[in-house]
């Protein structure tokens, strides 16, 4: 902090800035290009003359673009709650109370989230199969609990243990029971620490591919990661359709990592930085 | 006295709670992820393949179909009494000889309990036009009975098919069917052991898989942490817009990498791709083609979009262990004339050992199970120079739907990876689970 940044700085910084958005850079412009402009010499240019919106009306007209989009909602909304609030008593009771075995259980965790997918999927495959749970959303949230509730717990232990033990104290002077501490005090406390860990997840749950790619197959059921990956057209690729779709995810997302920077920041260092 | 004994009381109670809290998420972490993973192993075992009726289940014991064996069974008995009563002489033996010996193994088959009993179920179902279910038609039976009866129906086949040829039967296509039909009713054990383990570690394919997987994450790992730690070293200070960095270096990684590796397959594209020109046009490749059809073309590609994805990612992990370093070392160290490099060796390194150590552990686990980036931008291709061993597991599994190999090559990527987590919790020592709540 100490040190004072000078021009030649910022010159850095602006190329390291293009750098990393050239490609969305990229994509943005190719999508407001007429589809002839997408393929042969004119493909380089950087900005089209004719600037047109139809590969955006593409996308909704021409794929069930909207219908990925609220899947990926519904699955990545349902596996957060859900995964967060089991973790949120798991993590409260690894973080401030007093048993044996929790250095274990916080090691099964960690262990879990290292799991490679590749290594769980047939057994999984074969058990949403059973029970016909193919091309559902049960069938999604059921396999994200296996990085979502790993990474929730891990996140929301490192929070609960910033919060103050002394305030814990206090509470138990006065008479409280752990559950009240926990719902009166401690997570009262902990909210930021909840939300980020939710964020973290929802993006998590979000972009998962391999599962969703294998299990909800049907294009009613499949989610935005697949359903974009997917776009196929009759004779080419789509292009610009592809890009337009990009666009229309990364906008949101670019939106939220505005909105709550500090907090994904603060999420995913929290694990690795001792404090 | 009492205080004390109220004071066990307590701990007894904070102590049941905590479990009771933990238990939970623990039962649900041992359902989806622990349980799969040991059942891959298990399904490694044994020859199970999705397209193949018989091994499509895993069978340790010989079983028999009995919805096959009652749909072909009575009518062949029926149709030999037929044959029998018109035919003459040696064809009448012969047959009478078949009908016995088939009658036998029928009656060797009911004479276990459960069996007859399923039996019984089956052909009542049969009757009724129902569709028995899989765990009434499909019934254990001892492995030689199952023998028996194999040797049975073969050697009844090759008479009645010998019969047949001879013109010495009325209904010969449908007795001859019909006894074929009974030839797959036995369904033999599939355990093969550690045969895909074998196979597969003298297979080439996955020896060029797990290289793969090694250059792509020993390579893309290297960069990301030279140029991250550079990157964060750099913006390691106050200046204008730091916000807006940030939020610059967590697009790429929030993004979907599905997505992004479509956007790069965009950008790489040999006729059209932006990024694939100007590498032709600065020399680094021949032809704009080179990316994506030659194989160390695909590999720089894959490995490029990688170090575009999670640099950043990277230098925010080595930021915030920057930002626990206390300036005052620096001074003290300026102070003694210590020049910039000596502070970034003797300082710096040694207190982002920690945050290092962690970043690559987390990084080098994702790069090793890299799966949709590649998947995605290249299929594993040309010529398999991408395919990486999650990839070659999933390719196995799903598109040549045979699971028990493919779990075999599943639970060989489970194996490196906690390889690489021992070697690193190892380096690491016991900071990264410590119970830093006692401090």
């Amino acid at each position: 902090m100490q040190k004072k940044a000078g021009p030649l700085f910022y010159v850095f910084l602006a190329v390291f800035v293009f750098f990393v958005m050239f490609p969305f850079l990229w994509i943005l412009l190719s999508s407001i290009k007429p589809l002839s402009e997408l393929f042969g010499d004119r493909a380089f240019n950087w900005f089209t003359s004719h600037p047109t919106l139809k590969s955006y009306v593409s996308v909704f007209v021409n794929y069930p673009f909207l219908r990925y989009l609220w899947n990926s909602t519904v699955v990545a909304t349902i596996t957060t709650v859900y995964t967060v609030f089991v973790a949120a008593f798991a993590a409260y009771a690894i973080a401030r109370l007093e048993f044996k075995g929790k250095a274990v259980i916080l090691g099964i965790v960690l262990a879990v989230s290292m799991f490679p997918q590749i290594a769980t999927i047939s057994p999984i495959y074969m058990f949403v199969k059973k029970f016909g749970l193919t091309n559902s959303y049960l069938g999604l949230i059921i396999p994200y609990t296996t990085f979502a509730l790993p990474l929730s717990i891990w996140l929301l232990v490192t929070f609960f243990r910033k919060i103050p033990f002394d305030l814990e104290e206090a509470a138990k002077m006065d008479g409280a029971t752990p559950m009240q501490t926990y719902f009166k005090v401690i997570l009262p406390l902990a909210v930021p620490g909840v939300f980020t860990t939710s964020i973290l997840v929802f993006i998590a749950a979000w972009n998962e591919f391999l599962f969703s790619f294998t299990i909800n197959t049907a294009e009613k059921y499949k989610t935005v990661p697949v359903g974009i990956a997917m776009f196929q057209g009759q004779y080419t690729i789509p292009w610009g359709e592809i890009s337009a779709a990009t666009v229309i995810v990364t906008i949101p997302l670019v939106i939220m990592v505005l909105l709550f920077q500090r907090r994904i920041v603060s999420g995913l260092t929290s694990g690795s930085v001792k404090e | 006295m009492k205080k004390e004994k109220s004071l066990g009381n307590e701990k007894r109670s904070e102590r049941r709670l905590g479990y009771a809290l933990v238990a939970p998420a623990m039962l649900l972490i041992l359902a989806v992820a622990i349980c799969p993973v040991i059942q891959s192993f298990y399904y490694s075992l044994f020859d199970y393949r999705l397209n193949d009726p018989t091994k499509s289940s895993i069978h340790l014991n010989y079983s028999l179909d009995l919805e096959g064996y009652l749909q072909n069974y009575p009518f062949l008995d029926s149709a030999l009494k037929q044959e029998i009563s018109t035919a003459n002489g040696g064809v009448k033996e012969t047959l009478a000889n078949v009908q016995q010996q088939l009658q036998r193994i029928d009656e060797k088959i009911r004479s276990d309990e459960e069996v007859a009993k399923r039996y019984k179920q089956v052909d009542e179902a049969l009757n009724n036009f129902e569709s028995p279910s899989d765990e009434i038609k499909m019934v254990e039976i001892d492995k030689e009975v199952a023998e028996k009866f194999n040797n049975t129906i073969r050697e009844v086949a090759k008479t009645l098919g010998k019969m047949k040829e001879a013109g010495e039967l009325k209904q010969a296509d449908k007795i001859t069917g019909l006894a074929q039909g009974l030839k797959g009713t036995i369904i033999e054990p599939n355990f093969v052991g550690l045969k895909h383990y074998k196979d597969n570690f003298t297979d080439d394919r996955l020896w060029k898989a797990l290289w793969n997987t090694t250059v792509f994450t020993v390579i893309s790992v290297a960069v990301e942490l030279v140029l991250g730690l550079a990157i964060a070293l750099l913006i390691n200070k106050a200046f204008f817009g730091r916000g807006l960095v940030r939020a610059t270096i967590l697009i790429p990684w929030a993004i979907p990498t599905a997505v992004s590796a479509l956007m790069w397959k965009f950008l790489y594209d040999g006729q059209n791709g932006i990024v694939a020109k100007y590498f032709a046009d600065i020399g680094l490749i021949h032809r704009m083609g080179d990316l994506l059809t030659t194989e160390v073309g695909a590999m720089f590609a894959v490995i490029f979009a990688d170090v575009w994805k999670t640099t950043p990612y990277m230098a925010l992990l080595l930021l915030a262990g920057l930002q626990t370093i206390p300036s005052s070392l620096y001074e003290a160290a300026s102070i003694d004339g210590a020049t910039k490099w000596q502070q970034f060796i003797k300082i710096t390194l040694p207190l982002l050992k920690s945050s290092i150590l962690v970043a690559l552990l987390f990084r080098t686990l994702d790069a090793f199970r890299v799966f949709d980036l590649i998947y995605v931008l290249t299929g594993g291709g040309p010529a398999n120079s991408t395919e990486t061993i999650s990839i070659l597991a999933y390719k196995v599994m799903f598109s040549q739907t045979n699971f028990g190999e493919g779990s075999a090559l599943a639970v060989i990527v489970f194996i490196c990876v906690a390889i690489i987590s021992i070697i690193y919790i190892k380096l690491l020592g016991a900071d990264l689970l410590s119970d830093s709540a006692k401090k």
